[in-house]
Order: structure tokens, then C-alpha cells, then sequence
């Protein structure tokens, strides 16, 4: 049997005051979920230099018809295939047109469309996905098939059919890049969702009688937000991309408007004299893609509950 | 406590089709497997039993989150199954649920103001947002939170901290019937104890009913009024806390009690460990027969070919063929 060479009496404690009872300290500092992103973001340089990049270039898009003294049409024969000058600090194209402009409102038309397009599928991917996940069952099996069927076709045979019913105009173009590219969106929306539904919160929020639609979105979406903007993120760039490669091949608005893709298009059949020409517009979409997917990454890094 | 029944259970089955595409043999869980029992009002009710023996279930199927495969489920007398859209209404206020894990259990995106104050909103219980967030600062009084903790996220809490906040969000209806689904045991020791008292203060105070969830026979005894024991999806002893804690009579409820640790050392010497053969079987295809028959040290022929059912002796039921009276 153990002994205390001194004894312990009652006396010896202080007693807690009543209201430091029972509690636990947190040692956390109280920071919004948003803050917290941010201050994680700024700290990728990559990212932050993307994001940067991507403002100074939609400034420009917006700002160009106030800046400059030209129009994205108006030639001037004198100045044709100029290099780069005071005048024109990237040159004339083959019409004597600043290339400068151009590819300003080139940005216009290419950003607008990578936007437009990446907002779409961000809202039909997510409701749809969403909606397919949370009710499950034969719903859920007869959205998935649609999917397929929608999948199962080239995505570039959309394009020109659409173009064949609508016209050669840009409506035509996002609609047909946007008629396939959402199901990416919908099927990891859909998976995050059936994961979700399944913890305790939201069988909370159904125990307290929240509606559907309250927990699909106030509690099961909203929990996948971080990945849902990472994907709406990196699908601008894709959409230009698309956008670009259509426009080069000949599909898409027609001129004297040009996008990136038109603008390169147009390059080539002087390249042989004038290889300048085709760097610029190429130049922009490689840096611009580029931008967009370091903050994409950026982004995944910062909204990832994990790195907290 | 009333002699009111506020709860009755009524051979209820809750099976799960676990089948694996179109072209396999049926698969069947038979997670809760013909189970009746009543709660009266203001009366803690706990249930024990292994971990996978259908607690979690059963209280699931009391809130509708999963469907009761048969047998009926009254509350105040009232199968509610069959309930309209606004006594539905009103079943989801009077009738609520505390989970197992409190790092589950809170959405993490909404602050701990907008935790409580949403089953307000969805019930309209008062009539503006600031009474709305007066009132959860009171709630937060009284689970033992301080006020200000309204603007804080979920994760700047401990697990004891954040079931303070889940039980906050039940009483924000002003429930009758709140099922506690294990709400200690991811919890330290330490804890355990202030919830279970401020859960037992709860009930001292408002009158509320409790479905208390446990593996732990000691806890539940502590807490309940009447126990439950379930094993395998049954129920296979039921009694006064006291009577059913003190002599068992069914040999898995005795070997339970075997395995709960006395703190005086002088007793525990004495006491005889029943230690239980076998594993659990699982409920997908469950054995015919007494449940336990395959773990049970006294089982004889009759064990092998009926399930006993639940007999009463003398208010003290049990399931179990070699009961003598
Ligand atoms: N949604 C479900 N689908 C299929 N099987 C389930 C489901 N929920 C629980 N089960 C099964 O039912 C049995 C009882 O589980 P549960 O009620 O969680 O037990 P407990 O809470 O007592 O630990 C387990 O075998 C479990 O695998
Ligand atoms: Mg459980």
C-alpha cells in the first residue's frame, strides 16, 4: 500500500469559480472561411502572378476602345505587315490593322465566351449533378443515362451542327461548347453529393425538417464549393482553348470581329514572310490558359479543408 | 414522470437490400428485426448493445430517416407513417435527434449562430432575426457555452464543446422526444460526465424523454429509467435500470454486465468474467433460432430451432428459453 509522507486536505485547493467551470478554451483565432482562402492564395506567387496577369488583361479588354486610337477594323494600307513601331507596338497585319487592338478585342470576344461558358456549366453541372445525387434511385439512374447518351457523341459534331441551325455567330459557339462540357462538372458534383447526404449534418438538417432543397444546397453543396470553383476555374481555359482551336480551323464568328484563334488563323498565311504576326495572338493564349490554371491550382490548394 | 405512453414501437423491422446489381442473389440486412417497446413521458429510455447490433437504426427509423420495412411506430398515439404534411410538421419539432459524432454532426461552412437559429427558421418559431439570435445566445447559456461563441465556426471546438452545440440546435424546437444516439462515447471520459448531467438536467428541467443510445452498460444505467438490451436486432431484455443492472436474467445481458470495470478493486476481485465465445454474428443472413444461441454458454437443442420471445416476469422481460421462474 502507497503512502503520502504528506497529507493532502481539502484546504490545500483553491476552488474554481463558478463560472470558469466545465469550460474549455479555444485556442483557434476566429477566421472566416473566405479569409482564410485568401490569405492561403496570396501566398502561392504562381497563382497570385496568374491572377494579376488575368485582371491587367481584362482591364485592357474592357478599357481598349477608350486607350486607342484605332478600331479593330480600320486599314490602313500604307502601314501593311509594319513591325513593331511607336505607332503600332506590335505591329500591322496584312491590312495594315494594329495588331495591338486586335488581340485586345480579340481578348473581348476569346475571354467572354471562356467565361460565359465555364458560368453555364458551373450551374448546370451543379444542379444537375446535385439534384442526381440527392435523390438517388431510378431518378438518379435515368439522369445518368442521359448523360451518357449526351456524352456519347463528339462534342466537335455539336459545334457544327448548332453553327448549321444558328448561324456563324458567337451564341452558336458557346452553345456548342457548352452543350457537352458541364457532365464533368454534374458527375463530380454528383459523387461529392452522395457522399455528403450520407454524414450526420445532413441527416440533422433532416431531423430538424429542412426541406430538400434546403439541404441539397445550404448543406451539401455549399460543402463542395471548394472543388466546384477549382473545376469552374480551370473550364475557362478550356473553353478558349476550344474556342481558339474552332476559330483557327475556320468555325466560329465571322470577320472583320476576330478572336485569338481567328487572329492566328490569319497569321499563318503570312508566315512565311512575317512569322512575328502568329506569336502575339499564340503569346496570349498560352499566357492567358496558363494564368488561369495556376489559379486553379492556387485556388485548390487554398479551398482544400485539409491544408487548415 | 408521467404514466403518459409518449412512444410506441410496435414490432418494428428495418431491413436493408444490400443486393449487388441486378443479376445477384438478394442480400438482406436485417438491421432492427421485430422490436417492440414503449417510452412514457419525461422517461429515459436506454438502449444497449453491441456496436453493429442496430441501435443507430433503430433510432434512425424513429425519426423517418430510414423507412420501418413493417410493424407500426405511434407517437402519442399516432402511426407516423400515415401523418399529413403539417403533423408531420409537427412530429419533426416535437421529436428530435443527437448524433454519435460530434465532428460530423455540425455543418462545417455555417456559423454556430446560424446552427441553432436554423430549425427557427424552418419551424417559424419567433418572428424576426433577432429574437432568433437573442434566443440562441440564451441556448447557448444553457448548454454551457458562452454567448459570444455564436460567430464561431464548428471547427474552433472541441468534440465535448460541439455536442453542447448539437444539443443546442434540438432544444431550439423545445422537443418532447430527443434520441441520443451515443452522444458520449467519441467523447473523453471527462466529458462524458457534463454532457450526461447536463442532459439529466435537461430532462429535470423541461420534461423531456430521451432514447439513450449506449454500449456502455454503466453510463445507461446512470441515465435511464428503464433498459433495453438488443442483440442482433433484437430485443432481448427489458427492465427497470436498477433491476436489469443488478440481476440480469438474460445470459448476454449478463455477460455485458461482466465486462463493465468496477472501481473498487476489493469487488472487482471477486467478480467472475463471462467472456463471450465467438464473434458477432452479422445480421446479413442471420442465424434461425435464439440470436445468441451461437455465443450463449448454457444453449440447448430448443436454442437451436425457435426464436425465444420477449416474455415478461414480472415487469422484467427477457427472451430467453432457460429462464427459470
Ligand atoms: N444504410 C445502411 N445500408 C445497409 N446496411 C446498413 C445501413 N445502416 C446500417 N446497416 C447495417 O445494419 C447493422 C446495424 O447497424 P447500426 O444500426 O449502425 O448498429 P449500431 O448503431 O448498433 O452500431 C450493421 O450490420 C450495419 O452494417
Ligand atoms: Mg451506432
Amino acid at each position: 500500500m502507497m503512502t503520502y509522507t504528506e497529507q493532502i486536505e481539502d484546504s490545500m485547493f483553491d476552488k474554481l469559480e463558478e463560472s470558469e467551470k466545465d469550460t474549455e478554451f479555444i485556442a483557434m483565432e476566429s477566421k472566416t472561411y473566405l479569409k482564410d482562402a485568401w490569405d492561403c492564395f496570396k501566398k502561392n506567387r504562381l497563382a497570385l502572378a496568374g491572377l494579376i496577369f488575368l485582371l491587367f488583361m481584362v482591364v485592357l479588354a474592357v478599357m481598349v476602345p477608350v486607350l486607342s486610337p484605332y478600331t479593330y477594323d480600320s486599314q490602313n494600307l500604307d502601314v501593311r505587315n509594319a513591325l513593331p513601331s511607336m505607332a503600332h507596338p506590335l505591329g500591322t497585319d496584312k491590312l495594315g490593322r494594329d495588331i495591338l487592338v486586335r488581340l485586345m478585342f480579340g481578348a473581348r470576344i476569346s475571354l467572354m465566351v471562356g467565361f460565359v461558358a465555364a458560368f453555364l456549366n458551373l450551374i448546370i453541372g451543379v444542379v444537375y449533378g446535385g439534384v442526381s445525387g440527392f435523390m438517388g434511385g431510378k431518378t438518379d439512374m435515368v439522369m445518368m443515362r442521359i448523360i451518357d447518351c449526351i456524352y456519347s457523341i463528339p462534342s466537335m459534331l455539336y459545334v457544327i451542327l448548332i453553327m448549321m441551325v444558328f448561324g456563324s455567330n458567337i451564341g452558336s459557339v458557346l452553345l456548342g461548347i457548352c452543350v457537352s462540357s458541364w457532365i464533368g462538372m454534374a458527375r463530380q458534383v454528383r459523387t461529392q453529393v452522395q457522399t455528403l447526404k450520407q454524414q450526420e449534418f445532413a441527416l440533422a438538417a433532416y431531423v430538424i425538417g429542412a426541406g430538400k432543397l434546403r439541404i441539397l444546397f445550404k448543406h451539401l453543396i455549399i460543402n463542395c464549393m471548394g472543388p466546384i470553383i477549382v473545376s469552374t476555374t480551370l473550364m475557362v481555359p478550356e473553353a478558349i482553348f476550344t474556342e481558339s482551336f474552332l476559330a483557327f480551323i475556320g468555325i466560329g464568328i465571322s470577320l472583320p470581329q476576330a478572336s485569338w484563334g481567328t487572329l492566328a488563323s490569319e497569321a499563318r498565311s503570312v508566315i512565311q514572310s512575317y512569322p512575328l504576326q502568329i506569336v502575339w495572338p499564340v503569346l496570349a493564349i498560352c499566357l492567358t490558359v496558363l494564368s488561369l490554371n495556376f489559379i486553379g491550382d492556387g485556388l485548390g490548394e487554398a479551398l482544400d479543408p485539409k491544408n487548415r | 414522470m408521467s404514466d403518459k405512453v409518449l412512444l410506441s414501437v410496435e414490432h418494428v423491422k428495418t431491413y436493408f437490400d444490400v443486393t449487388k446489381g441486378p443479376f445477384s442473389r438478394k442480400q438482406i440486412v436485417k438491421a432492427v428485426d421485430d422490436v417492440s417497446f414503449t417510452i412514457k413521458e419525461g422517461e429515459t429510455y436506454g438502449l444497449v448493445g453491441e456496436s453493429g447490433c442496430g441501435k443507430s437504426t433503430l433510432g434512425r427509423t424513429l425519426v423517418q430517416i430510414y423507412r420501418a420495412t413493417e410493424g407500426r411506430i405511434c407517437y402519442k398515439g399516432r402511426d407516423i407513417s400515415t401523418l399529413t404534411q403539417n403533423d408531420r410538421k409537427e412530429f419533426t419539432r416535437e421529436v428530435q435527434m443527437i448524433f454519435q459524432d460530434p465532428y460530423a454532426s455540425l455543418n462545417p461552412r455555417m456559423t454556430v449562430g446560424e446552427i441553432i437559429k436554423e430549425p427557427m427558421e424552418i419551424h417559424k418559431i419567433l418572428s424576426t432575426s433577432r429574437e432568433r439570435e437573442e434566443r440562441a445566445a440564451e441556448l447557448l447559456k444553457t448548454v454551457g457555452l458562452k454567448p459570444d461563441h455564436i460567430r464561431r465556426y464548428p471547427h474552433e471546438f472541441s468534440g465535448g464543446q460541439r455536442q453542447r452545440i448539437s444539443i443546442a440546435r434540438t432544444l431550439a424546437l423545445n422537443p418532447k422526444f430527443i434520441i441520443c444516439d451515443e452522444p458520449i462515447s467519441a467523447l473523453d471520459v471527462s466529458i462524458q460526465a457534463q454532457i450526461i448531467n447536463l442532459l439529466k438536467e435537461i430532462q429535470e428541467n423541461m420534461g423531456i424523454s430521451y432514447l439513450f443510445v449506449a454500449h456502455d452498460l454503466s453510463m445507461v444505467n446512470y441515465i435511464s429509467h428503464r433498459i433495453g438490451v438488443m442483440y442482433l436486432g433484437h430485443l432481448v431484455e427489458e427492465g427497470d435500470a436498477d433491476e436489469v443492472y443488478e440481476n440480469p436474467i438474460h445470459p448476454y445481458t449478463k455477460a455485458l454486465l461482466s465486462a463493465v470495470p468496477i472501481p473498487d478493486p476489493d469487488k472487482a476481485r471477486e467478480k467472475k468474467r463471462i467472456q463471450l465465445k465467438g464473434e458477432l454474428p452479422t445480421p446479413l443472413n442471420p442465424p434461425s433460432g435464439c440470436p445468441f444461441k451461437g455465443r450463449c454458454p448454457i444453449a440447448t437443442e430448443a436454442c437451436e430451432e425457435t426464436r425465444p420471445e420477449l416474455k415478461d416476469y414480472k415487469g422484467h422481460k427477457a427472451a430467453c428459453f432457460r429462464i427459470q421462474t
